[in-house]
C-alpha cells in the first residue's frame, strides 16, 4: 500500500508528476512552474494530446525535465461541478499511470482540502492488489508505487480529513483481503482468528464455537455447518465509542448501540442442492457480508468513531458430504422458530437468522443492519451497479440511500409485503427456508425479516451482485470491492455519531 | 357489455341473494340477530338461510381504501358460488365504497369460460344520484374486461389479424382505429416488427387507436407489446409453460382496454394506442440471432436472441408514436421479460423511466387501483452492456444471471427521446393464481390520465 504524505509544494527531484486539472483551470503552482522550466513542452503536448482536463481524460508526458520521469495530467471536468466523490474516481484513473513509479507527487495545490484528500483516497483505493500467492511474477510486471505526495498549502486541513479517510481505507483492505482468500485458506476457524489483531485497534473480539451455539439453540447456522469438515465460528466485535473504554471496563452504556450482522459462508457448494460447476469458484467470496463487517468495524475503531457499534458474522462452509444437511431437514432456528429446509443452498439466511436473533436479545441495538451475498436473484433484479436494500423502516432505508451516493455504494429499495412472505408458507414448519423463483431476493428478506424483533429499525443489504466485480470500477481493481464498508461508516458518521 | 351487468336499485328483489358486508365492531339492528357471534373481521363470512332468502354476511375489518371494498365486493362473489344473480347492500356507504364495492364483485364475476354470475345489483339508498359516479367506474371495469377477453384466447384464435380486426370493432365506442399492415410498415422502415412477425403466416401488423377527447393538447400516449403467441423464435423456449404465451399481447390488451374505459365514460383527455402486433414463430423466413435490424427511428440493432422480441416491436412503436404524435406523456406496457418476476414475482410489475414526475403518477394511480407498481432502475452500466460491435446496440445479452428487465428498459429508453416515458413490466402480474389474465394496466392508465391528464389547466 503506498504511503501518503502532504506536503508543502516544491518540485520533485525525481519520479512522476501529476497534475489534476480542471476544464476551465489555469495553470498555476508546480504545473506552471513545470511549463516554464521545460519551455512551455507540457502546453504543448497537453495540446497535442487534445486533453481538455475534461472527466477521464488523462495524459502522460515523458520525461519533459532532468529528474521526473513522467508528468500525468488527470481530468477533473468543471471545477464548480468538483466532488470528492468524482476526485476520488480521478484519483483511481490516476493510479494506473504511475503505479511503476516508486514516488509521485500529486500538484493539489488548487484543490480544497476535501477533494485533495478524496483524490489521494481513490489512488489507494484503487492501488489495492492481492498478490499473496503470485510467486513467479517477474519484479518488471509488479507495480512500484511506495510514497504519494501530496503537494498542498492547505496540509493541516488535508491531514485532518485524510486521517478518517485512511483508516477507513485500512477497512476496505482488511475486507478485500478477507473475501479475496481462496477457500482452503479462510474457513471459518481461521476467518475467527484474523478478527483478533483488530483488537489492538480498541475492538474487543469474542469467537464463539459450535458448543456455544449450541447452548444459545443456534439450530439453522449449525444444521448449514454440519456437513463440512471445518467448525462453525460467531465472531462478536465491539467498538464502544460513545461511551469509552472497552467492553470490560465500560461502566455503562451512553446509548443502545447499532449492530452490523454479517453472513460468512467461506465457501458454499450449495451443499446437498449443489450448485452447477460453472462459476462455483465465486464461492468463495459467500462469506463477503461478514468480510464487509469486520472490515467496517476495523474502520470504525480506526477513525474511533464516536459511536458504540457491535458487529456479528457467522462462519461457516457450506458442503455436501455424509452428514450434510438434506432437503426436508427441519431445524429449529435460536428464536423457536421452526425452517423446512427445502433447498440446501439457500443457506445464507439459515446463518443470519440465529446470529440476528442473539444479537437482538444481548444488544437491543438501535438498529440492525445485515449484509448478505444472499441471492442470484438480486443480480438479475438489479445487477452489479446497486445492491438491494430491503427495511422496515423509512427513515433507515433513506439514510442508507443517501449514505451510498457520495461513496459509490449505492443501493436500491426492494419492496416488502404480506403476499411475498405467504410465498414461505411450510406444511411441516413455521416456514420453508425458500419461496420459489418470483420475487426470490424479496421472499429471502421476507424469511430475515421473521427474525427482527417487531419495532425494531431494520435493514438487509443484498450484495451478491456488487461484492465482487469482474471489471475494474473508478477505485476498485477487478476482484473484491467491499461493498458496504464505506457506505455503513458513512451511514454511522452522518447519524449515528455524537 | 362484457361480464355481469350491473344495475343500481333502490331496494333488493325479494328471492335474490343478498350480500351485506358488516365493519368490525358495528352491526346494525337488522342483521344483529343473523350476526350473533360474527366479529365481522375482513375475511370472516356466514352463508344465512333465511325466510327471506339467502343472506351473506361479509366481515368487512375496517376498510381503509378503495381497494379494501374492491376485496369485499370480490368476496361477495366468491361465496355467492354458481348463484345468477346477487344483490350487494351498499346502503349508507359512502359513494365512493358503494362504487368500489359494485367494481370489485364485477370484476371478480368475469370468467372466460365458465360464468355463472349474469347480473349483480347494487342497493343504494339514492340510485339516481350514484348513477354518473357508477357510470365512470363501470367504463373502467368494461376496459379492464375487454383486456382480459382478447389475454385469454388462445393464439390460433387471436393471431395478429383476428387482434387488429377485434380492435377495429372499437370504432363503434368513438375509437378512430388504423391498422398498418405490412407494406405501410415496409414504407415506414418498421424493420423491428417486421423482423419479429417475418416467420409467422399471419403478418405483423402496428394498430394505432385515437381518442380525441375535448382539450386541444398533444395526447397521452399508450404503447402496447401484442405477440400474440411467442414461441421464442430461433431461440425456441422450453416446451413446459409454453402453452402461456397466449398471453403475451396482454400488454397491448390492456392499452386498448384503457383507450374503451376512456371513451366509455367519454374522457376530455386526447389518447393515442400503438400497439405492436405480431407473432413470434419459428420458421424459414424467420428472423436470426446475429441479425442486424433496421429500427423506423434509423438506428441498427443487433439481434442475440430471438425470444427478446418484445423490445423490438415496442421499438417501433415507441418511434412511430413519438415522430407521429409528439405525446405529452408515453407508457409502454409489456409482458416483458422473466427477469422482473425474478426480481418482483407477481405482486407488483416493474416501471422504469427516464421522468420520475411520471412515475410517481403511475404508481400513485396504480395503488388507488389495486394494480401496484415497483420503480426499477436503469443504470450507466445497464446502457453500456448493450454497446454492440457490429451495430447501433445491441437487443439483449446473454448468459446467466442477467438484469435482462433493466437491459430491456435501457434499450427502449433509447427509442423514447426526449418525451416523458415510462416502461411498466408486467411479465408477472399479467395472470392471477389461477392462470386467468387480469387485465392488469387498464385500470392504472384510465386513473392515470383522470387524476392527472383531465385538469382544467389542461385545455
Amino acid at each position: 500500500m503506498p504511503e501518503i504524505a502532504f506536503v508543502k509544494p516544491a518540485m520533485p527531484k525525481h519520479g512522476a508528476l501529476v497534475l489534476p486539472i480542471a476544464e476551465d483551470g489555469e495553470p498555476a503552482g508546480l504545473h506552471a512552474a513545470l511549463d516554464k522550466a521545460s519551455g512551455g513542452a507540457l502546453s504543448r503536448a497537453l495540446e497535442a494530446a487534445s486533453f481538455k482536463g475534461r472527466k477521464g481524460q488523462s495524459a502522460t508526458l515523458w520525461a519533459p525535465v532532468e529528474g521526473i520521469s513522467r508528468v500525468v495530467a488527470i481530468g477533473l471536468g468543471k471545477s464548480a461541478e468538483l466532488t470528492a466523490e468524482g476526485a476520488e474516481a480521478a484519483g483511481g484513473a490516476c493510479y494506473g499511470l504511475v503505479a511503476k513509479e516508486r514516488e509521485a507527487m500529486v500538484a493539489a495545490e488548487g484543490l480544497a482540502a476535501p477533494v485533495a484528500a478524496g483524490f489521494a483516497l481513490g489512488l489507494l483505493l484503487k492501488s489495492y492488489r492481492f498478490d499473496r500467492y503470485r510467486t513467479t511474477e517477474k519484479e518488471d510486471d509488479k507495480p512500484k508505487l511506495e510514497k504519494v505526495a501530496v503537494a498542498t498549502d492547505a496540509a493541516t486541513a488535508c491531514k485532518n480529513a485524510w486521517a478518517p479517510l485512511r483508516a477507513i481505507a485500512d477497512g476496505v483492505f482488511i475486507a478485500r483481503d478477507l473475501v479475496s482468500e481462496p477457500p482452503n485458506v479462510l474457513h471459518p476457524v481461521e476467518m475467527a482468528e484474523r478478527c483478533k489483531p483488530l483488537e489492538k485497534l480498541g475492538l474487543t473480539i469474542e469467537i464463539l464455537g459450535p458448543k456455544e451455539m449450541r447452548k444459545l439453540g443456534f439450530g439453522a447456522l449449525l444444521g448449514v455447518s454440519q456437513g463440512s469438515a471445518v467448525e462453525p465460528r460467531m465472531v462478536v466485535m465491539q467498538w464502544l465509542g460513545a461511551s469509552g473504554g472497552t467492553a470490560a471496563t465500560k461502566k455503562k452504556p451512553a446509548q443502545k448501540p447499532v449492530a452490523f450482522i454479517g453472513k460468512g459462508v467461506t465457501f458454499d457448494t450449495g451443499g446437498i442442492s449443489i450448485k452447477p460447476a460453472g462459476g462455483m469458484e465465486d464461492m468463495k467470496w459467500d462469506m463477503a457480508g461478514a468480510g464487509t463487517v469486520i472490515g467496517l468495524m476495523a474502520a470504525l475503531a480506526g477513525r474511533k468513531a464516536k459511536v458504540d457499534a457491535v458487529g456479528l458474522v457467522g462462519l461457516v462452509e457450506n458442503m455436501p458430504s455424509g452428514t450434510a444437511q438434506r432437503p426436508g431437514d427441519v431445524v429449529k432456528t435460536a428464536s423457536g422458530q421452526t425452517v423446512e429446509v427445502i433447498n440446501t443452498d439457500a443457506e445464507g439466511r439459515l446463518v443470519l437468522c440465529d446470529v440476528m436473533h442473539y444479537a437482538q436479545q444481548r444488544f437491543d441495538p438501535r438498529f440492525m443492519v445485515d449484509l448478505a451475498t444472499l441471492t442470484g436473484a438480486i443480480i438479475i433484479a438489479l445487477g452489479h451497479e446497486h445492491a438491494g436494500m430491503f427495511s422496515n423502516d423509512d427513515t433507515l432505508a433513506q439514510q442508507l440511500s443517501a449514505a451510498g451516493k457520495p461513496v459509490g455504494e449505492a443501493v436500491w429499495r426492494m419492496p416488502l409485503g404480506e403476499a411475498y412472505d405467504k410465498q414461505l408458507k411450510s406444511e411441516i414448519a413455521d416456514m420453508k427456508n425458500v419461496g420459489g423463483r418470483p420475487g426470490g431476493s424479496i421472499t429471502a428478506a421476507q424469511f430475515i425479516q421473521r427474525f427482527v424483533d417487531k419495532g425494531r429499525p431494520w435493514a438487509h443489504l443484498d450484495i451478491a451482485g456488487v461484492a465482487w466485480s469482474s471489471k475494474d470500477l473508478p477505485t476498485a481493481p477487478k476482484g473484491a470491492t467491499a461493498f458496504g464498508v464505506r457506505l455503513l461508516d458513512r451511514l454511522v458518521a452522518d447519524h449515528y455519531e455524537g | 357489455m362484457i361480464g355481469a351487468k350491473v344495475r343500481l336499485r333502490a331496494a333488493p328483489k325479494p328471492g335474490v341473494a343478498l350480500a351485506v358486508p358488516l365493519l368490525a365492531g358495528a352491526v346494525p339492528a337488522p342483521w344483529a340477530a343473523l350476526a350473533a357471534g360474527f366479529g365481522a373481521e375482513a375475511g370472516e363470512e356466514r352463508d344465512c338461510a333465511t325466510p327471506e332468502g339467502r343472506v351473506l354476511l361479509l366481515g368487512a375489518g375496517q376498510p381503509r381504501h378503495a381497494t379494501d371494498w374492491e376485496a369485499l365486493g370480490a368476496a361477495a362473489v366468491r361465496a355467492a358460488g354458481p348463484a345468477k344473480r346477487l344483490a350487494l347492500l351498499a346502503r349508507s356507504l359512502p359513494a365512493e365504497a358503494a362504487v368500489a364495492l359494485a367494481t370489485g364483485a364485477a370484476l371478480a364475476a368475469w370468467h372466460p369460460e365458465r360464468q355463472t354470475m349474469r347480473r349483480l345489483d347494487l342497493v343504494v339508498d339514492q340510485p339516481l344520484a350514484l348513477a354518473p359516479a357508477w357510470a365512470r367506474a363501470e367504463a373502467a371495469v368494461q376496459g379492464a374486461l375487454f383486456t382480459r377477453e382478447l389475454t385469454a384466447l388462445p393464439g390460433n384464435v387471436l393471431h395478429p389479424g383476428a387482434f387488429a380486426a377485434r380492435l377495429e370493432a372499437l370504432a363503434e365506442h368513438g375509437i378512430r382505429v388504423d391498422v398498418l399492415g405490412e407494406k405501410r410498415l415496409r414504407r415506414l422502415g418498421a424493420g423491428a416488427l417486421l423482423a419479429v412477425g417475418a416467420g409467422a403466416a399471419h403478418a405483423p401488423r402496428l394498430a394505432v387507436l385515437r381518442w380525441r377527447g375535448q382539450f386541444a393538447v398533444p395526447p397521452v400516449a399508450f404503447i402496447g407489446k401484442g405477440i400474440t403467441f411467442d414461441t421464442g423464435g430461433i431461440s425456441i423456449k422450453p416446451a413446459e409453460g409454453m402453452e402461456r404465451m397466449t398471453s403475451d399481447m396482454a400488454g397491448a390488451a390492456a392499452c386498448a382496454g384503457a383507450l374503451l374505459a376512456m371513451a366509455l365514460r367519454n374522457s376530455p383527455a386526447p389518447a393515442v394506442a400503438v400497439l405492436a402486433i405480431a407473432e413470434n414463430t419459428t420458421g424459414a423466413t424467420s428472423y436470426r440471432p446475429g441479425d442486424v435490424l433496421h429500427t423506423m427511428a434509423g438506428r441498427t440493432v443487433e439481434v442475440v436472441d430471438t425470444d427478446a422480441e418484445g423490445r423490438l416491436v415496442l421499438a417501433d412503436a415507441l418511434h412511430y408514436a413519438v415522430s407521429q404524435h409528439q405525446p405529452q406523456a408515453m407508457l409502454d406496457l409489456a409482458t416483458l421479460t422473466g427477469a422482473i418476476v425474478t426480481a418482483l414475482g407477481s405482486h407488483r410489475a416493474g416501471i422504469f423511466t427516464n421522468n420520475p414526475a411520471l412515475q410517481a403518477q403511475a404508481a400513485a394511480a396504480g395503488d388507488q387501483v389495486g394494480e401496484a407498481l415497483w420503480p426499477m432502475p436503469i443504470g450507466a452500466r445497464h446502457r453500456a452492456d448493450l454497446d454492440s460491435d457490429i451495430a447501433d446496440l445491441k437487443q439483449c445479452c446473454a448468459g446467466p444471471l442477467l438484469p435482462d428487465a433493466a437491459h430491456a428498459a435501457a434499450f427502449l429508453r433509447e427509442f423514447a427521446g426526449e418525451t416523458p416515458w415510462a416502461h411498466l413490466d408486467i411479465a408477472g402480474v399479467r395472470l392471477d393464481e389461477k392462470g386467468l389474465p387480469t387485465g392488469f394496466g387498464a385500470r392504472l392508465l384510465d386513473r392515470l390520465v383522470e387524476l392527472y391528464f383531465e385538469h382544467p389547466d389542461r385545455h
